[in-house]
């Protein structure tokens, strides 16, 4: 039917041969794609303190850098604008995203490994950087370096928001700076006005006074919502549940959960150690004292009010149980109100939902009396980091990214888009940025910034929680302890002890 | 007349010559002896691979059990002897984590072979066996990590229909399927039954096709029923079958996480933490690879003893069966 050439190519090669060439080429291809996907390339010219700062920006042009990040609106964002990044340096990123607790094991593994094949982490506070702080450069020493293409408003403590570059970039040792503050997750309460509004009356006939939400409200009162709303939602299943705790199985939501809570009432730290530092010695925990248990019989009695997959959901879930109607109050973290206002996947969104500080401590839940609560805030500061373990050339490569992704512009940029959280002071000065505050808004986050940064993370409010080398483990203690607790296994007093015996132990106390 | 044995051609025809009347003709070829470095040399690739992926670990496995490892860049690690091994006695999470595991194991092994053998006698010899059997094996295809998400979304409480389902006809009052200690671990198990199950049903229908039908005539005609026929004929001929199940089940259920870190981590408050998922948390969550690899061998040593134990309950059965002491 066709002609076929006596000489044709494929006549001159044998079966076998054909498949020794198509294995050697796939396996050729194969491990080439790996070595070009995965690893980093170096490529330097040489720069000097005297040199333009376009010079110094493109020093490293032709490299290759990978950052491994937690799957948040930043990283999103710049992932989305790394174009801009790339045609400013000629640096090519490559911007992986998953959720916290892998992102914690894969940098874990990098870390321990020496191989630095994420030479940029994201640095969380607590369950990243607590227990890695050693394996980070110290960015003090790029900071300085003029060869470097600095930030004009530079990095010191005062460009940022309070306490969050010592919240993520210091660690045991006030000398070092481990990472700079790249976005945060500020808690406040978003709760659904419209249904507030609407069922005041009813509340106010059983309790006495008016369902609403104000920088004076307490988690005695949260009960009384919850437990409000949850008898409306048994009379009529349109009406949401009050409230929901944050659970699930990563053990750090649970343990700032139960932070807020514990520190509202007299500023109850789990530990004698300046949160702003850390300590790798923390001693003796204060679980178990009569603060702690009085605090948690409260915790206990908000949870039985609550939404009943409260033990379920970590802080993702719950996030869309409100986003989908199924609770009328949560307390959440700031970079959520993006999602909640957006009316494509909230039913919360237009105007529905408000937001406010954390519910403030409730005196008669203080032990030994005493009035001191307070709105109980708590943040996770997510930092941007260099593995120490990276070669020189691609540490200072990295620094650059790092001041990039950190700057004003950049961070106005993240904000404008998909939804940031900044952490430099100068983005909330903006005009447009003062303006989004209130609504109708382009940049929805901005309706939390009252709650969060002019009143949330001000001093007495703001509690950071324990740096430790062992957080992790922490966390996981105070989860399943508080989780025993509130599933009724446990009584207030005896998982305060069990959580303080646990951390006793992990300490050598 | 004893044979007269030729091993080349030459040979044949020589004994043929001398009038030999029967020649058993046996080539060299197929009497050849390797020499045994031979054979050394042809198993060499596969036992360096081995020794790569299970034997070198192994030993590094031990290596970190008797060390501290540490985690600060440049320390080298603390030789502490048996200290891990001593710890793992005080504590508590290490001896709910085995309690949990049997409790887990036990259930989901005794639902599943029963079901199991169950669904195999159903499908055996049925009509539309073939088609039911592609129908009945396509949740083990599915990764374990999927089934883990599937069923997460379906025990849901804002949106999951088996939520939905318990809570319409009046089981579950209070709380939900995910959130509750009691339910968690039914839940969780109910989902490994769900994708397991048809492995114990195929190996079974395998081992139901070679169940000697003289065996089962005899015995109806001696007049035992359906019943006593499965019981004393069928059962007996299906140890070897289940042995393999149950072992497969069992060394599974001992080592997939999966589904329990995707569907409860572990919670409502350890309510679900299995050995191996603690195992995972004290290696990859808090970074203690000491500790770690100390629980990994005890759950190794453990896995290898029961796994014997498991082959002399059911080997016993099977044999007194082949010499005729059974059935």
């Amino acid at each position: 039917m066709f002609h076929v050439p006596k000489k044709a190519l494929y006549k001159t090669i044998s079966r076998r041969k054909f498949l020794e060439l198509g294995g050697g080429v796939a396996t050729v291809l194969g491990a080439g794609s790996l070595a070009v996907g995965l690893n980093s390339v170096i490529v330097r010219r040489p720069v000097y303190a005297s040199s333009s700062d376009d010079a110094k920006w493109r020093q490293y042009e032709g490299s290759k850098l990978v950052f491994m990040s937690e799957n948040t609106p930043p990283s999103f964002a710049i992932r989305d604008n790394i174009k801009s990044f790339y045609d400013l340096t000629g640096i090519e990123v490559d911007i992986l995203t998953d959720g916290l607790p892998t992102v914690q094991q894969k940098v874990g593994i990098d870390l321990r490994s020496g191989r630095a094949d994420y030479q940029l982490n994201y640095v969380q506070d607590k369950p990243i950087g607590s227990p890695f702080a050693d394996f980070y450069a110290d960015l003090n020493e790029f900071s300085k370096d003029d060869t470097l293409p600095l930030d004009a408003q530079g990095y010191g403590d005062e460009v940022w928001f309070e306490n969050f570059l010592d919240a993520c970039g210091v660690y045991y040792d006030r000398g070092p700076i481990r990472a700079f503050p790249y976005d945060c997750a500020v808690s406040c309460t978003f709760y659904r006005q419209d249904l507030f509004e609407k069922l005041t009356k009813d509340f106010e006939a059983d309790y006495g006074y008016r369902l609403e939400f104000t920088d004076d409200t307490t988690y005695k009162n949260m009960v009384d919502f919850a437990a409000f709303f949850k008898k409306m939602h048994e009379r009529d299943s349109s009406i949401p549940y009050g409230y929901a705790q944050h659970h699930g199985s990563f053990g750090w939501t649970t343990q700032l959960d139960i932070q807020r809570h514990m520190y509202a009432q007299n500023q109850w730290l789990d530990f004698a150690v300046d949160d702003t530092l850390g300590s790798k010695n923390p001693g003796p925990t204060n679980w178990g004292d009569a603060q702690s248990i009085k605090a948690m019989e409260g915790y206990q009695a908000l949870a039985d009010v609550s939404h009943p997959d409260n033990l379920t959901n970590g802080t993702l879930e719950l996030n869309t149980v409100y986003a989908a109607g199924g609770v009328a109050m949560q307390i959440q973290y700031h970079e959520f109100a993006a999602s909640v206002e957006d009316a494509e996947q909230s039913v919360a969104a237009g105007g529905k939902t408000a937001y406010a500080m954390g519910p403030k401590g409730e005196v008669s839940w203080n032990s030994g009396g005493g009035d001191n609560v307070v709105n109980a805030t708590n943040c996770g500061i997510g930092g941007i980091g260099i593995n120490a373990g990276a070669s020189m050339d691609l540490q200072r490569a990295a620094f650059i990214f790092a001041s990039w992704a950190c700057s004003h512009d950049t961070q106005l940029m993240v904000l404008k888009g998909v939804g940031g959280t900044p952490t430099r002071k100068s983005v909330l000065e903006v005009p447009d940025v003062v303006k989004a505050r209130q609504r109708p808004t382009t940049m929805p986050n901005a309706l939390t910034f009252e709650a969060v940064y002019d009143k949330g993370i001000r001093s007495p409010n703001m509690v950071l929680g324990p740096k430790i080398p062992k957080a992790n483990e922490y966390h996981e203690i105070v989860r399943v302890g508080t989780q025993q607790c509130i599933s009724g296994e446990l009584s207030a007093q005896e998982a305060c002890e069990s959580i303080r015996d646990e951390l006793n132990a992990i300490h050598d106390v | 007349m004893a044979a007269d044995i030729a091993h080349t051609p030459d040979e044949a025809r020589r004994d043929i010559a001398r009038g030999a009347r029967t020649i058993d003709y046996t080539p060299n070829a197929f009497n050849h002896q390797p020499a045994r470095y031979y054979l050394l040399w042809l198993m060499l690739p596969a036992i360096i691979v081995l020794a790569g992926i299970s034997l070198y670990p192994f030993f590094w496995l031990i290596y970190m059990s008797l060390h501290e490892v540490q985690l600060a860049p440049g320390k080298s690690d603390i030789w502490v002897g048996v200290d891990n091994f001593l710890r793992l006695f005080s504590d508590k999470k290490f001896a709910s984590g085995w309690l949990t595991l049997f409790k887990y194991s036990a259930l989901c092994l005794s639902i599943e072979v029963g079901l199991g053998v169950l669904v195999a006698v159903i499908l055996n010899n049925s009509r539309l066996e073939k088609v039911l059997v592609t129908i009945f094996l396509m949740p083990m295809m599915m990764a374990p990590m999927v089934a883990g998400f599937l069923y997460m979304f379906l025990y849901n409480g804002t949106f999951g229909w088996y939520f939905w389902l318990l809570r319409s006809v009046g089981v579950l009052e209070g709380g939900t399927i995910l959130g509750d200690r009691g339910w968690a671990m039914f839940a969780v198990v109910a989902t490994d039954v769900w994708q397991w199950t048809p492995l114990i049903a195929l190996i079974t229908l395998a081992g139901l096709k070679r169940v000697p039908q003289d065996q089962l005539e005899a015995h109806m005609v001696d007049g035992a029923g359906e019943i006593r026929n499965f019981i004393s004929v069928t059962l007996p001929n299906l140890y070897p079958f289940l042995l393999i199940a149950i072992l497969l089940r069992f060394m599974d259920n001992f080592r997939f996480i999966d589904t329990i870190l995707i569907m409860t981590g572990g919670g409502p408050a350890n309510a679900t933490k299995i050995l191996p998922t603690y195992l995972f948390d004290v290696s990859f969550k808090f970074f203690e690879l000491g500790r770690g690899a100390a629980i990994a061998f005890t759950l190794l040593l453990l896995t290898i003893l029961l796994g014997l134990v498991l082959t002399k309950v059911f080997e016993d059965p099977a044999r007194k069966l082949k010499t005729g002491g059974g059935g």
